[in-house]
């Protein structure tokens, strides 16, 4: 039962950490290395906002998402659009801004271990004998109803109509009169926003630490490797076998080689299959 | 013209008056003060304000005083990073090599924090002749053992704060305690996948073994490990009583507010755990941190009376920088220059070997006790009476206060447990 409860729970959260990152390369083929530095960012926003302003949960929930997206959109507008298309000064620039980020917010004084953000509902309810908290059950209930939304928007709306576009040719989407740049924009503020969503819901199980922005960035890129670079529901799908696998690795091999899972699996996929489970860029080549 | 030469006339006022006041020292060449520290972390912050404030209390005195002539302190700092996941040793080799030869240190206190890192400098000392004072983090009985086997090559090397060896005897005193007061006999280990506490959790489970107790699970977390539910559900299942921690990483926060939220019927008692040393713990888990145990390894780490100097030093640090001393690190990097001060003046140089022999010599009354090197192995005496050697400190969070639980002999309360727990 347990393994259930913790598997979903820690499968959610690494869904969580990846969306963002999935649904910019997804839609713009941009690897956005700042994805982990703009979840550390947003978690320092919404702390901001609720110590140092006062302000109320909610409105530092919703303040912190808007600041995040137009910041990422802002980060796109004036650096990554000089060098979209070319992936290695993609992957220099956008590291090079996560690095900025981290370094100059721990430069500011946010380091320690003592930063963290409250619960959305206090308390645990046990399950099946097994203790859980609410905000964990959040964490899955909220997670698994934004990646619905994001079906949702995706399939139903104008917006994410031309994000698909996008996603699916670039070329035959300009052609439909669709401003790629202004849709890489959105995505960017998008998939910042998700960033923000993610830290949001899971930092208050923790506290909020520089340092685990670059780990972030490590599970979200693991996630997407397995799942298919630019497939979010591939991304989700490769979140479940992560983290369940890493549950099971704590329970049946020891807790130390929780990490390797992650690693491990991209090692596996690309040698088996290196377009991930549900990635499409590579297939003819592996099929070649 | 007037007012020219009146400013002449001040300008010269001023000059007697600062060579009168202290001054002259503060003309003389400088000790430079290397500090390879992991600036990041609590472990490297907490030990450059201790050297600083004792440097500024220093200097303000004057200085120095070899034969006869005073001289400042001066601090150099460079961040180690040997306490951030993934950043190679070598990066603080780097940063000693670079204090001793760039920054012209005379001597190093302070890092490198990670024992690893601490352990790989030592060949670096020797080959500088630096002499250096290791006052935070690095907690390997390895370090003092190599000092011990190979004097001739290692005796450079000093450490004045405690070692896991200490850590864990000062542990089994209160697990002892907690066996005779509540029969407890079940005891889990947590520990980060580092080092020091690699070695420490497995020294824990096999004197804990011996000492009869029942030791109901081992689990090693990567550093970075972000969910410890499976540890604490093993723990819960086994009928733990006591959830010994060896952890720095910051996650270690998280592990306390799941063992709240998931109300484990167990004590957590940290070792090193760096998360509940800090002050602002309790704001950080909104009160969740509650009756957690933690060593912050000496007296003058959290408020206690252990000697005279203990709460002067506690206020000082507290005026000067406007946040309590924070954990591991402190008093030992403060009391760390007096040492070194007082061995210069005793040698009357800064010749390394003269200053080595001096400090092997050391005998004061500090923050945390009686403070002696031992003469082989360069590590400062422990005790659990200040008036012996220096003392450890033991705290656990009541009330949102940082209560001093061991040593007795400086204590300011007892062990407390959750209500979860039903004793």
């Amino acid at each position: 039962m347990e393994i259930l409860i913790y598997g979903t729970i820690n499968s959610v959260a690494l869904a969580l950490y990846a969306l963002g990152f999935a649904l910019v390369y997804g839609i713009c083929r941009l690897p956005n290395f700042a994805h982990g530095a703009l979840y550390v960012l947003s978690g320092f926003i919404a702390w901001t906002m609720i110590n140092t302003f006062g302000s109320n949960l909610l409105v530092a929930v919703v303040a912190t998402l808007l600041v995040t997206g137009i910041i990422g959109a802002v980060i796109y507008r004036l650096f990554l659009i000089r060098v979209r298309g070319m992936e290695i000064s993609e992957i220099i620039a956008s590291y090079a801004i996560a690095l900025a980020i981290l370094e100059g917010l721990r430069w500011g004084g946010f380091k320690g271990m003592t930063y963290t953000l409250p619960v959305f509902i206090e308390g645990s309810v046990t399950i099946g004998g097994i203790s859980v908290d609410y905000q964990r059950i959040l964490v899955v209930v909220v997670g698994a109803a934004l990646v619905a939304f994001l079906w949702l928007f995706t399939h139903y709306t104008r917006v994410g109509l031309a994000l698909r576009g996008m996603a699916q040719d670039e070329r035959a989407a300009l052609m439909l009169g669709i401003d790629s740049d202004m849709m890489a924009v959105v995505a960017m503020g998008m998939g910042s926003m998700l960033a923000a969503f993610a830290a949001i819901l899971l930092l208050p199980l923790g506290n909020i630490v520089v340092e685990s922005g670059y780990n972030v960035l490590i599970l979200a890129i693991a996630v997407c490797i397995v799942g298919g670079i630019g497939s979010w529901m591939g991304a989700v799908l490769a979140a479940f076998l992560i983290g369940f696998a890493q549950i099971l690795t704590v329970v049946y091999l020891g807790s130390h080689y929780q990490m390797m899972v992650a690693l491990l699996a991209i090692i596996l996929t690309l040698i088996l299959k290196p377009s991930g489970l549900f990635g499409q860029q590579k297939e003819l080549e592996e099929r070649v | 013209m007037k007012t020219t030469h009146g400013k002449l006339m001040m300008i010269l006022v001023m000059a007697v008056l600062m060579g009168l006041s202290g001054g002259s020292a503060l003309a003389e060449k400088p000790i430079v003060v290397g500090c390879p520290l992991s600036t990041a972390f609590l472990y490297g912050w907490d030990a450059e304000r201790g050297v600083t404030l004792a440097i500024e209390e220093i200097n303000a005195q004057g200085g120095v005083d070899i034969a006869g002539k005073k001289r400042p302190f001066k601090i150099e700092v460079i961040d180690t990073r040997d306490l951030e996941p993934g950043v190679p040793v070598s990066e603080a080799l780097l940063a000693v090599e670079k204090l001793i030869l760039d920054k012209k240190a005379d001597f190093l206190i302070g890092g490198p924090v990670r024992s690893e890192a601490a352990l790989a400098a030592m060949p670096l000392l020797s080959k500088y002749k630096k002499v250096s004072i290791l006052t935070t983090g690095a907690l390997t009985p390895k370090y003092h053992a190599m000092v011990a086997e190979n004097y001739d090559k290692f005796k450079y090397c000093f450490r004045i704060h405690g070692e896991a060896k200490n850590l864990v005897g000062e542990i089994f005193a209160n697990f002892g305690d907690l066996k005779a007061k509540y029969g407890f006999n079940n005891l889990f280990i947590i520990a980060q996948d580092v080092s020091h506490a690699r070695g420490a959790a497995e020294i824990i489970k096999k004197v804990a073994t011996d000492k009869g107790w029942n030791v109901t699970g081992l689990e090693i977390y990567p550093t970075g490990a972000t969910d410890f539910s499976m540890g604490l559900l093993k723990a819960q299942k086994t009928n733990t009583e006591i959830i010994n921690i060896w952890m720095d990483m910051p996650e270690s926060a998280i592990l306390l507010k799941q063992w709240y939220d998931m109300q484990i019927p167990a004590l957590p008692f940290g070792s090193t755990l760096a998360a509940a040393e800090q002050p602002g713990f309790w704001d950080a888990t909104d009160g969740k941190g509650e009756y957690t145990l933690c060593n912050v390894v000496n007296a003058g780490n959290a408020p206690s009376n252990a000697t005279p100097w203990t709460m002067k030093f506690y206020d000082a640090y507290t005026k000067r920088w406007g946040v309590e001393p924070e954990g591991l690190g402190t008093s030992s990097s403060y009391m760390a220059v007096y040492a070194l001060k007082e061995a210069i003046e005793r040698a009357g140089s800064l010749k390394p070997d003269k200053v080595v022999t001096e400090l092997e010599k050391t005998d004061i009354m500090g923050v945390y006790g009686r403070l002696r090197f031992d003469p082989k192995s360069h590590q400062v005496i422990p005790s659990t009476d200040p008036k012996e050697g220096a003392v450890g400190s033991i705290l656990q969070w009541q009330k949102g206060k940082r209560v001093v639980v061991y040593p007795k002999s400086i204590a300011m309360g007892e062990i407390e447990l959750p209500p979860w727990m039903g004793k």
